[in-house]
């Protein structure tokens, strides 16, 4: 659109010149552009996950779902009754004939159980470190007592060993309280992290001390305050961190591998999901795992849509004062 | 079907419970089982089998623990010194378990012997002494798609082939498919224990037979790795990389090559995905001079030595690897072989012969998987020169020196 | 409340020793919980971790058992960084593999760190400056879109990345189709490609190995230095690709935040006297931004010096040990090698590695600022 033409222009476009325009429509091929190629792999999860297990080795890029809808994967009747139909017969080059197959094999391995474990573990898990991290924090950024800052770059310390090294002492530690294949001991040692007290520090030291001072001189104590004063204004940051803490915990992998391997009833879903893919991964059965992919992610994504305005003002409290 | 069969182990799993409970009187004993877990099927089988051990034996009762990243699993209940009573042991770390002492000797615990393979039975046996009972194993064979054979106009592959005949089928056998994607005469995937039986059948070795000193370095390794990586440089083989697959069998299944030597592991693998591959199986080619060799790679059920029951868990493991036990794996002809030489038929007629002959045929000449502690180091210097030999970026020759030395140098620790 | 707090309520402590006595105790008992836990599940098994480093342990050996491991000192630091140590009996024990490997992955991974940090920073920061547009409609889509990745599990991220980069994989196919030029034949194996990029680049310019001089063939740490400017194979670029891919959009929703933190009125200001927008971003905008920088930054390092999961899943390692990092090594050396002294070795070198970058990042942020 040319600057000749004096279009009766909306308010706030009044001063857009040619390079205006072309900033702006720059600006929404990369966000497009990067929006697909966020999403692209997640497209392609979904359909394939609609497969039969010999489409998704032969057709894996047909994404358009044609009719008939639930076809069988295996060959019911006659001759060769039971063995996998060939791929050509329920996918093509760009479409595929959707089952509910792979879906039908992880409900069947357990996975409404898996789930609820899941969500009672990142529950927990959140709730505690909520609570924690921002009594942590608080302290950290508002009290002064010796040790003060050792403890701090203590904790930040810590952030910087491998965890894979430290699988074995915390297994033998977790086995001298008893507390493997429980809850427990899954759910204790994440009860805190270093992250959540750094994002705490942060965002109690960016809001003014007065409110506190005045409350203090009135005689409230510091836990009383803490809890009926700060932690209130706390809302967008304890936000971030709720949602930080519950997808990490969610997708966690090897902790509950280790603790909780010996107790079927307690697994969780990333742990329920990795048996999917057999021992050499040669075994792997693409079409369920594909499928427990798609119900793994898909809670996490809806949280996230709905918490992600606070999600913002929370996060903005952990710029770091260089 | 898998549906029926999961209600009644349910039925089993809730039986087996509340007779758990009524059971805890009579002072039961319990024992786990660990193990890394494969397909749903082969666990169900498991699952029977171990229900079957409880039946004959009502005063034990078994806890099947079947985790996937099973080594670090197993590691951490072993240095927390409180191990299972049973667990699988492959063959490849037998060494590392049996030096740090976790493993329990099986001298004059295992029964049916002469039952197993010799094969087998060296492969749980280390510095003299046999450790466990084969639970299953695997042997490397020559897998090739029919309808290229038949294009080609080429004879199938038969036992007697020697490298000669591989390399010309090869050769014929290399060009382009339909869409105009090279297809390779074979799949050689750039990993140690791939080229070792061409090491064994040249007549080559890694190591003396007291594991005292490195022999790698020698004349028939050199001609075994250069016919490998020669086929490689020529273009008529080459890694599944090269043909876009992660590993030989998916190359294969894919109609990418036309050859490939995978394990048993390969035959469920391709029935399940690629149903449509007219395929068939022989045993691995020959030296030129007649020597023959594959390689196994095998599981044993070890039992603790830090064991408040060993008794009962020899009992089992004995069970699980006997004739009655292993059939009953054996009638669901899964892919690999169970290790009861009878069991073994039966899998046989379970898989079809025209699939399960050519891997079994193996197991008498098979050589061990099995080099000392520390020696993951050696196999991914050798891995690592093989791939840039594969790429014309290092000569053969170099690769057996340079490997040849990290061996000595691990030995020598 | 009056009843709830009685002691407070009596009078507020009159000398200032008093106050600060009482500060510190609610300082301790704040901190209590997250102490508590931080020692027993962080701190001891750090510190069991480094006294290990100073053992032979195997890793298998019950741990507390009388002859789990014995006591070698600094043996297993000197196998790393000399590749030898030296035994009771004063013999020289070579460990040239363990020294060669250590320093390869220390070179893969700081390509890696190399790599990764800076592009993930600029480019997390340029979509969060176009999401913080007030024209913008679907914020919350975008938002969510770029942080799709994030949400899913690595390694299920992993998993369909390599699916996605196989040869003849809908990465190769795709450029293809955009440039017909690109044969199937001639496709490049992502996952399984040793070359490394800055070896490629100077092919292109006719330097190899054999034309660039005698100099390239020096030893230094085991490797030569023809081997230490290889730069990441392509390979490893693949997992560096993936990797900014999924962190992409927790970085750009931290810049995002703070970008809504600064006031209109300071970027109305700059309209008025007549700023453009580049000039904008680049005096008022990135300034602005330094201390949110200086988190991502750290986060980043941190997080890429550690990477293992995708290693694992991806490439274990290969091609041609192109892709070992030390955090994989760690791995290797404590559940493939039966060497947990060692792993553990290896895991506290890294720590002091990642603690030297966080300081030297920091000080270079803070000389920046006072410029």
């Amino acid at each position: 659109m040319a600057t000749a033409q004096p279009l009766p222009a909306p308010v706030d476009a009044e001063r857009r010149s040619p390079l205006a325009v072309a900033l702006t429509a720059l600006s929404w091929t990369v966000l497009i552009l990067f929006a697909a190629l966020e999403i692209f792999p997640f497209v392609f999860t979904v359909a394939n996950s609609f497969k039969c297990l010999p489409a998704v080795q032969t057709y894996p890029r047909s994404i358009i779902p044609v009719p008939p809808f639930g076809v069988e994967c295996t060959y019911q009747d006659g001759e060769r009754a039971g063995a996998s139909r060939s791929p050509s017969e329920t996918s093509g080059a760009a479409t595929f004939n959707p089952t509910l197959e792979g879906y039908r094999e992880i409900l069947d391995a357990n996975l409404p159980r898996w789930l609820v474990n899941t969500g009672f573990f990142a529950v927990a898990v959140t709730i505690l470190r909520l609570a924690f991290d921002s009594l942590a924090g608080y302290a950290l950024a508002r009290l002064k007592f010796p040790g003060n800052r050792l403890l701090f770059f203590t904790i930040l310390g810590t952030m910087m060993v491998p965890p894979i090294v430290l699988l074995i002492p915390r297994f033998i530690i977790l086995k001298q309280f008893s507390m493997l294949n429980t809850y427990q001991g899954l759910i204790v040692p994440l009860a805190v992290d270093a992250f959540g007290i750094f994002l705490m520090k942060q965002f109690f030291e960016s809001i003014p001390g007065e409110i506190e001072e005045a409350a203090l001189v009135d005689g409230a104590n510091r836990f009383v305050l803490f809890w009926r004063v700060v932690l209130p204004m706390a809302t967008p940051a304890l936000t971030a961190l709720a949602i930080f803490s519950f997808q990490g915990t969610w997708n966690d992998f090897l902790m509950p591998l280790l603790i909780l391997s010996g107790n079927k009833d307690l697994w969780t879903l990333p742990l329920g999901l990795s048996f999917l893919r057999g021992a050499y991964g040669e075994t792997l059965r693409w079409h369920a795992f594909l499928a427990g992919s798609v119900i793994t992610t898909l809670p996490l994504a809806l949280i996230f849509f709905y918490f992600q305005r606070y999600f913002v003002e929370g996060i903005s409290y952990s710029g770091l004062k260089g | 079907m898998r549906k029926v069969h999961l209600l009644t182990m349910l039925v089993v799993l809730a039986l087996v419970i509340s007779g758990a409970s009524a059971a805890l009187a009579r002072q039961q004993v319990t024992i786990t089982l660990m193990g890394w877990s494969s397909s749903t099927a082969e666990n169900d089988a498991l699952m029977t089998q171990v229900d079957a051990f409880m039946a004959a034996n009502s005063g034990i009762k078994v806890n099947v623990n079947l985790v996937p990243e099973y080594d670090p699993t197993i590691q951490a209940a072993f240095a927390s010194g409180d191990p299972p009573n049973v667990f699988y042991v492959d063959s490849s770390r037998l060494p590392d378990w049996a030096e740090a002492g976790v493993l329990a000797s099986g001298e004059g615990k295992i029964e049916n012997l002469d039952e197993h393979y010799e094969s087998l039975l060296e492969a749980f046996t280390y510095n003299g002494t046999l450790y466990c009972p084969p639970k299953d194993f695997s042997i490397m064979a020559l897998q090739y798609n029919k309808d290229m054979f038949d294009a080609a106009g080429l004879d199938y592959p038969t036992p007697d082939w020697t490298w000669e005949d591989l390399r010309a089928a090869a050769e014929a056998l290399t060009g382009t498919d339909a869409e105009g994607r090279t297809v390779l005469g074979l799949v050689t995937p750039p990993n140690f224990e791939r080229w070792l039986p061409f090491l064994y059948q040249a007549g080559g070795s890694v190591l003396n037979e007291d594991w005292t000193e490195v022999t790698l370095d020698s004349d028939e390794a050199r001609e075994a790795l250069e016919f490998y990586v020669g086929m490689a440089r020529d273009g008529i083989a080459g890694p599944p990389s090269k043909v876009d697959a992660g590993w030989g069998g998916e190359a294969f299944g894919q109609r990418r090559v036309a050859m490939a030597m995978e394990g048993n592991w390969v035959i469920k693998y391709l029935l399940d995905q690629f149903p449509d591959l007219n395929w068939g199986v022989t045993e691995l080619p020959r030296h030129p001079s007649g020597g023959q060799a594959t390689m196994v790679f095998t599981v044993c059920y070890g039992v603790a030595a830090d064991n408040d029951y060993p008794e009962e868990s020899w009992k089992l493991a004995n069970f699980l690897t006997g004739p009655e036990g292993s059939t009953m794996v054996a009638e669901e002809g899964f892919g690999v072989i169970p290790p009861a030489k009878s069991a073994a038929e039966v899998w046989l007629q379970a898989i079809s012969e025209e699939y399960g002959a050519g891997f079994l045929a193996g197991a008498p000449y098979a050589h061990k998987w099995q080099f000392p502690v520390g020696f993951g180091e050696v196999f991914d210097t050798f891995n690592a020169g093989l791939q840039l030999a594969f790429d014309g970026q290092a000569l053969p020759e170099d690769v057996i020196v340079d490997t040849a030395a990290v061996a000595e140098e691990v030995l020598a620790r | 409340m009056t009843e709830a707090t009685p002691v407070a309520q009596k009078k507020p402590p009159t000398t200032m020793a008093a106050k600060k006595r009482q500060e510190a105790i609610a300082g301790y008992l704040f901190m209590a919980p997250a102490l508590v836990i931080f020692l027993v599940f962080l701190i001891v098994p750090i510190a069991a971790a480094a006294y290990l480093s100073l053992t032979n342990w195997n890793g298998i050996t019950p741990v507390f058992d009388e002859e789990a491991f014995s006591f070698v000192g600094l043996d297993n630091y000197s196998d790393l960084l000399r590749g030898y140590h030296t035994n009771e009996a004063g013999e020289v024990v070579k460990a040239t593999t363990r020294q060669k490997d250590f320093f390869i992955a220390l070179k893969n991974t700081t390509y890696y760190v190399l790599g990764v940090v800076p592009t993930q920073t600029i480019l997390a920061l340029i979509l969060a400056v176009i999401l913080n547009q007030r024209w913008l409609k679907a914020k919350g889509f975008f938002r969510t879109a770029f942080y799709f990745p994030s949400i899913t599990s690595s390694v299920v991220i992993s998993i369909i990345f390599m699916w996605m980069f196989t040869r003849g994989g809908l990465v190769n196919t795709t450029v293809q189709a955009i440039l017909p030029n690109y044969e199937s034949n001639n496709f490049v194996s992502w996952l399984d490609d040793p070359r490394g990029i800055i070896h490629i680049l100077l092919e292109q310019f006719g330097v190899t190995r054999m034309t660039v001089g005698d100099w390239a063939s020096n030893r230094v740490f085991g490797n030569t230095l023809w081997e230490w400017i290889s730069g990441p194979s392509i390979t490893m670029s693949t997992i560096m690709i993936l990797n900014t891919w999924t962190t992409i959009g927790t970085m750009m929703v931290i810049f995002l935040a703070s970008l809504q933190n600064i006031p209109g009125s300071v970027y109305e200001a700059a309209a008025i006297d007549g700023a453009n927008a580049w000039q904008i971003l680049r005096r008022i905008t990135v300034p602005l931004l330094r201390p949110t920088t200086f988190f991502v930054v750290t986060l980043g390092l941190i997080g890429c010096f550690q990477v293992f999961d995708q290693v694992y899943v991806i490439s274990s390692g290969g091609p041609a040990k192109t892709t070992y990092t030390i955090a994989y090594m760690v791995y290797l050396n404590g559940f493939d090698r039966s060497a947990m002294g060692l792993a553990a070795a290896t895991a506290i070198l890294l720590f002091a590695i990642i603690f030297t970058f966080t300081l030297l990042q920091r000080f270079i942020v803070k000389e920046r600022a006072n410029v």
